[in-house]
């Protein structure tokens, strides 16, 4: 423990001895991190725009018309029996011109002089949310399509498309951006561990002379890549949440309704920039130091 | 204390050749020969820096050529080594350069504190316990050195020309202090070409010429 004490003592004199070097070394490791983050947070605001559109998906199922109650009846059970589908509302014709007319109150006179209801009666079905692939989709709305008794299936294919495609690109660029990045940071951390540790060959050489044990010298520089990794995601984290209240609060100003709409990581993410930092920073560290031969 | 048993070791051509000698336990002796007779090997082979290409090495009950890397510092904190540069750490004041050893070792801060105060004490030096090593003179730099490889009292002390960069009267001090140190239990075994340091000593004298031992005489 005493030992311990006295060897993070040296890690931080040695780290500010070495301070340009090593601040050079964060703040390169911090924009990687600040990169990173947006990135994810981007995809992340993307993925809980798409749930959120999701809650209210569904398809519309089209009747023909004067389809007897029998039928509607085995339709309404064969959707309830579908597990994709966690919602089924039936909508009469009647409710169907109710609805309208409730949304275009200003052109109610073009409703009164229509004679007879034009519009079908059609089951609204909500699908969960594992169902939402457009592909999927696509394939149940034609499926749906060759029932006897359905005219029709529409639902928002090309929003939920390119939302979906989206969201799968913006995962793919985090996946690829975060394992370069990742592999940056270790490699940052490594160079500067490198340089630190040939700078201080000949104290390394005397402390092998004097009988310290490999963990003696190697645990400084194992500290300092620490450190390091670990400030390096702090600043990088204070800087993105920095960002994201300025950027938020600026884009609020012109547009109110997107408040509430855009998120930041839960708190519980929080440490995760720092520990990811610390953790390849530290892997870095002990690839640069290799192994202490006597 | 130490056995070399017909002891090789060859670079590109040989350094040492059959080398065949003991130190025993509380002895103070010399290794002499000019530059390149193969004395900083043979101590280097002592604190297995380097290993022996033929024959067998015992230093302190060790057999130091079968030694596990991992025991090595365990043999190394048994032994205090002198070099002719002195080694100390220049970005670490004169105490923190003496408390070394006994921080490797462990040892409490108060305890440190008092060992390395008391070493200073002896030495005259302890108004300069905060300075720098590179603000010493070339034989404070040496005493501090010695003061280093002794503060955690090893059983042994290797000395590698540790005159080499000093004048005569701070060479006299270093070797009275070798004495000294040999007197209170410690093993010396000195490496130098300095020929005035050993003679009239009384102490046993190894000559190495070319990696081979020519002779032993009584200083």
């Amino acid at each position: 423990m005493r030992t311990l004490l006295y060897l993070f003592k040296t890690a931080f004199k040695d780290l500010w001895r070495e301070k340009w070097i090593n601040a050079l070394t964060v703040l390169t490791i911090s924009f990687a991190l600040l990169t990173l983050s947006t990135f994810v947070l981007i995809t992340l605001n993307i993925d809980l725009t798409l749930k959120e559109w999701s809650r209210g998906f569904g398809l519309l199922v089209y009747l023909k018309d004067n389809l007897p109650a029998e039928e509607k009846n085995l339709l309404r059970e064969y959707f309830k029996k579908d597990t994709d589908i966690i919602e089924v509302n039936y909508i009469s014709k009647e409710q169907a011109l109710k609805e309208l007319m409730q949304t275009f109150k200003e052109m109610s006179p073009v409703f009164e002089g229509i004679e007879e209801n034009p519009l079908p009666s059609s089951f609204e079905l909500k699908l969960k949310r594992e169902a939402l692939q457009p592909a999927h989709i696509k394939e149940k709305a034609e499926h749906i399509k060759q029932i006897p008794g359905v005219e029709d299936v529409q639902y928002g294919e090309r929003w939920l498309s390119s939302l979906s495609s989206l969201l799968r690109w913006m995962k793919i660029i985090v996946i690829i951006l975060g394992s370069i990045i990742f592999t940056a940071i270790a490699f940052v951390t490594y160079s500067t561990i490198k340089i630190l540790f040939y700078r201080r060959a000949q104290e390394i050489e005397t402390l092998k002379l004097l009988g310290a044990s490999r963990s003696f010298i190697r645990l400084p520089f194992l500290i300092e890549g620490l450190f390091i990794g670990l400030l390096s995601g702090i600043i990088g984290f204070f800087t993105i949440f920095g960002l994201y209240e300025l950027l938020t609060s600026r884009i609020i100003e012109f547009l109110p309704s997107i408040k509430g709409t855009v998120t930041f990581f839960s708190s519980a993410l929080y440490p995760v920039l720092p520990f990811t930092g610390a953790i390849m920073s530290l892997i870095g560290s002990i690839f640069a130091i290799g192994r202490i031969r006597y | 204390m130490i056995q070399f048993s017909q002891v090789s070791k060859y670079f590109n051509e040989f350094t040492l050749k059959n080398i065949t000698f003991s130190v025993d336990k509380g002895e103070l002796a010399y290794i002499t020969g000019p530059s390149g007779a193969g004395k900083t090997t043979l101590l280097r082979l002592i604190y297995r820096a380097e290993h022996p290409d033929e024959g067998s090495i015992r230093v302190a009950g060790w057999d130091v050529e079968k030694l596990r890397e991992g025991a090595v510092p365990f043999l190394r904190r048994q032994i205090g080594i002198v070099f002719q540069d002195f080694r100390l750490l220049p970005n670490k004041t004169v105490f923190d350069n003496i408390a070394l050893p006994l921080r490797i070792h462990g040892f409490h801060p108060e305890e440190i504190k008092d060992a390395v105060t008391e070493v200073l004490k002896d030495l005259g030096l302890r108004h300069k316990a905060n300075d720098f090593p590179n603000s010493l003179s070339g034989g404070q730099q040496q005493m501090i050195a010695i003061s280093r490889a002794m503060v955690s009292k090893p059983i042994l002390l290797l000395a590698d020309e540790p005159t080499g960069n000093l004048d005569p009267d701070t060479s006299a001090t270093i070797m009275r202090l070798f004495r000294e140190i040999n007197v209170r239990g410690t093993t010396v075994l000195v490496a130098t070409h300095h020929r005035e340091l050993f003679e009239h000593s009384g102490r046993r004298v190894i000559h190495l010429k070319d990696g081979v031992i020519e002779k032993e005489t009584a200083g």
